[in-house]
């Protein structure tokens, strides 16, 4: 039986080469450096980032305000964006005699002190769409209503909107103090009011749409918003600053984490990653193995005990269990194969002193009636089985 | 490459160092630095995989029930020396153990490591592949690679029935000669005149050969030798039904629910293995009494063929043959079978067909070619008895284990009437379970040699 002389079988590496590795992967490196290359070319060509703040002289956003800064800068308007009141302040002051605008917008968060200290200042006032603290800025203008911002026409007589034209205005309509010049009317209402306080011009518009750079090119917009920012020789722009929550002290959860554990939570990510290398990397591969089919022989019978159940097949079952029984006791009691029905019931009763009736009615009676009669059918034959073998 | 355990305790380590450290962001890139750096000093220093060496040795053949080892001896021809773990993959069937195997091979060196396979099911099992994880000094990463170092074992039907065989082989030499008065049947070969002694039958006398000498000589009989004995397996689909209890367990093999909650084992063995069992025990018994033996496997086309080999290779090469068929899941073509019978026996012999008495396969298959083969040949059809049916016809009490008792009764009924069939055409069934199948045959063929059959 033993075949077992040790033989020797060689060996060979089904590991991948560093050559092969190169041939198999080559195509996709090329394609991952071609996507790298594709995106790091359009970044560069897309220049920084777009800045998501509105109306930003420095934002290239569609809500930015980049061009206007362009605008007026190549008209020799100095365009000093400050992200702070004091700031603003401080620009206020170096301006001088020569006089400064002041442009604040509705994404400037004020408060009420900053709202009367920029109306302290001795600028030009333009408040672009904004709403708050307006009684303090722009004494007399009250805002009446919602307008919906669209093109409309100036119908007044202030030169910077007739030279301008037809205009993207809208947002709010405002009340006309006396003095002042109401234009872009929406429902007789103004949506840009110029009122000027002695020596001071103070311009409040419903709607800052206008001076975006995704705006500027339609209509007189252009026109409007070099008219209205560029009467002085300088610009303060007042933009959000940064973050706006830290500066004003309103820290939310995350602020309050150190910063230590934050990246701590990096360094776990990263522990667990290498973890997770550590663990997938199997030793070999899976083997798989055809393993033969695995079926109980007896399954056909337990299908047919239930197709009998599920059918209350009690005649069928009855002439089963008939029939096997007949099979067994006939040569027991000595009779052959062929024997009748009379002999077989006689042979029965007699040997076992079961009555003969009984024994033929369980044996060629009609089938059980109910469940309890083929069980009870069945108890009485193997009775009758048992005590023919006894005796 | 691999990474172990503690690259990854060296980066949760690192989660303290970025927690206290002043910023954050060069900490963390500092830990993945010094992970990297360890990485890769691993990794140039750890011993190279791909040019290690292996060589197999060890058995081939194995029983069904034994263990087996298989050695490997790993060289390694490089230059550093190569330490890790190393798995010797197997299919799950040949119950190989250990699964991981610790490896430390100094440059130069070779090493022998011992893998032990406990096989669940019969068959020709292959190595698959020889993976080593070789360590870098500092235990961080590793190289792992793969080689395919080829070896097979076969796994031999167990052939459990060899303990009935002593009995079997007297009761055989009680045949041969020591009671020969108690032999006389027709086909039996006359043997040689001895003396009379009180007891043996008056009839046995030689009254020509009484004659010649003083005393009164009887003759004496032998079984007849040099018959022919062709054990014919069928393969088929009624081959691959399970039944009994496997006395070896086999792979896979869980414990499920029945009926009623009842929890019941799946049934272990397919008839064929049973079968074969019985054809083991018939072959070593026929080969013994001088009888030659063959053996046909057959379902649709001739799966085996073993002839003319003789008495002290017999049962290896049995056994050989035997290890690697499988039941197919196809209906038997009895008459291809008996076309295969018929041109490769054309002596008479006694041609045994192991099958399953199922009725239905047998009415349509085998019965209406059975005479051709009974005409020429004395056919003997041995069939596995399912012990579950027996148990389902005792089934009393409540209607669902009538109905299955009513079932297996009707399943019994188409054996008998099949059985009475077969009997009738002269063939000679032996249906029994399991466990006794292979006694039952030998029997039967002690019998039919006793009377002179064969």
């Amino acid at each position: 039986m033993s075949l077992a002389a040790p033989e020797r079988a060689g060996s060979t590496s089904t590991s991948p080469t560093a050559r092969g590795l190169w041939r198999g992967g080559r195509g996709a490196l090329l394609v991952a450096i071609l996507v790298v290359a594709v995106a790091v070319t359009g970044v560069l060509l897309g220049g920084s980032g777009p800045e998501g703040r509105p109306l930003d002289p420095a934002g290239t956003s569609l809500s930015g305000g980049k061009g206007l800064a362009r605008l007026l800068q190549a008209r020799g308007v100095r365009v000093a964006r400050v992200t702070s009141v004091a700031e603003a302040e401080s620009q206020a002051r170096q301006a001088g005699s020569t006089g400064s605008t002041l442009l604040v917008s509705d994404a400037f968060p004020l408060d009420e002190a900053e709202a009367d200290r920029l109306a302290a200042t001795p600028s030009d006032l333009l408040l672009v769409g904004v709403r708050s603290h307006l009684e303090r800025l722009a004494p007399g203008v009250h805002p009446v209503r919602e307008v919906r911002a669209r093109s409309r026409e100036p119908r007044c007589a202030l030169p910077a909107a007739t030279r301008a034209g037809s205009a993207y205005l809208g947002g709010t309509a405002f009340t006309l103090p006396a003095g002042a010049t109401g234009c872009y009317p929406a429902d007789g209402r103004p949506t840009l009011v110029f009122h000027p306080t002695g020596d001071r011009k103070v311009t409040v518009t419903g709607d800052g749409q206008f001076m975006t750079n995704l705006r500027l090119t339609e209509d007189g917009n252009a026109a409007l918003a070099t008219n209205l920012a560029g009467g002085r020789p300088t610009l303060i722009w007042l933009t959000p600053p940064e973050t706006t929550s830290a500066a004003r002290g309103e820290a939310d959860f995350y602020d309050l984490i150190p910063s230590g554990v934050k990246w701590a939570v990096l360094q776990v990510l990263v522990a667990v990653l290498l973890l997770a290398l550590w663990r997938g990397r199997r030793l070999g591969p899976v083997v798989a193995e055809r393993l033969p089919v695995v079926v109980r022989a007896a399954e056909t019978v337990e299908g047919r005990a239930r197709l009998y159940r599920a059918r209350r097949a009690r005649d069928r079952a009855a002439a089963a269990l008939r029939a096997g029984f007949v099979d067994r006791v006939t040569p027991r009691l000595g009779l052959p194969s062929g024997a009748g029905t009379d002999a077989l019931v006689n042979a029965i009763a007699e040997r076992t002193g079961q009555p003969a009736p009984h024994v033929g009615a369980a044996l060629y009676g009609p089938p059980p009636l109910d469940e309890a009669g083929l069980v009870a059918l069945a108890e009485y034959m193997d009775i009758v089985e048992r005590q023919v073998g006894k005796s | 490459m691999a990474l172990t355990g503690r690259a990854a305790l060296l980066a949760l380590l690192g989660t303290l160092v970025v927690l206290f450290a002043p910023r954050g962001g060069p900490a963390v890139a500092g830990v993945a630095l010094l992970i990297a750096v360890l990485v890769v000093i691993d990794l140039l220093l750890a011993g190279s995989v791909r040019t290690l060496r292996f060589t197999r040795s060890g058995e081939r053949l194995v029983r069904l029930g034994e263990s087996v080892t298989v050695e490997l001896i790993v060289e390694n021809p490089g230059p550093r020396r190569v330490r890790g773990v190393l798995r010797d993959a197997w299919p799950p069937s040949a119950g190989a153990a250990p699964r991981h195997l610790p490896l430390d091979v100094p440059a130069g060196e070779r090493r022998r490591l011992v893998t032990t396979l406990t096989p669940t099911r019969r068959g020709d099992r292959e190595a698959v592949t020889v993976t080593v994880r070789a360590l870098g000094p500092l235990g961080v990463a590793g190289r792992q690679g793969s080689h395919r170092v080829p070896w097979s074992v076969r796994v031999l039907p167990p052939f459990l029935s060899r303990k009935h065989l002593p009995a079997k082989l007297s009761r055989l030499r009680e045949l041969e000669g020591q009671h020969p008065s108690m032999v006389r049947g027709q086909g039996t070969e006359f043997d040689s005149l001895r003396e009379y002694v009180v007891g043996d039958d008056v009839r046995s006398i030689d009254w020509r050969a009484t004659a010649r000498r003083n005393d009164v000589v009887v003759r004496t009989w032998r079984p007849e030798r040099d018959r022919r004995v062709l054990i014919v397996l069928d393969t088929s689909r009624t081959s691959a039904g399970r039944v009994g209890t496997a006395p070896i367990p086999l792979a896979g093999e869980v414990p499920r629910s029945g009926p009623q909650g009842r929890s019941r084992v799946v049934p272990g063995w397919p008839r064929l293995d049973w079968s074969m069992d019985a054809a083991l025990l018939l072959a070593a018994l026929a080969s013994r009494a001088g009888d030659r033996v063959d053996l046909l496997a057959h379902d649709r086309a001739v799966r085996a063929w073993v002839s003319g080999t003789g008495r002290t290779e017999l049962l290896s090469s049995l056994v050989n043959t035997m290890a690697p068929i499988e039941a197919e899941l196809v209906e038997a073509d009895s008459a291809g079978m008996v076309a295969a019978v018929m041109s490769r026996a054309r002596r008479r012999c006694l041609v045994v067909v192991l099958t399953d008495l199922n009725p239905a396969a047998l009415e349509e298959g085998l019965l209406p070619v059975l005479p051709q083969l009974s005409a020429r040949h004395l056919v003997l059809l041995a069939a596995v008895s399912d012990p579950q049916v027996a148990e389902m016809a005792a089934g009393r009490g409540t209607s669902e284990l009538v109905y299955g008792a009513a079932a297996a009764e009707q399943l019994s009924a188409g054996r008998r009437r099949i059985t009475t069939l077969l009997r009738r055409q002269g063939v000679e069934v032996v249906d029994a379970a399991p466990e006794q199948l292979a006694s039952a045959l030998a029997d039967a063929y002690l019998a039919l040699k006793a009377s002179g059959r064969l």
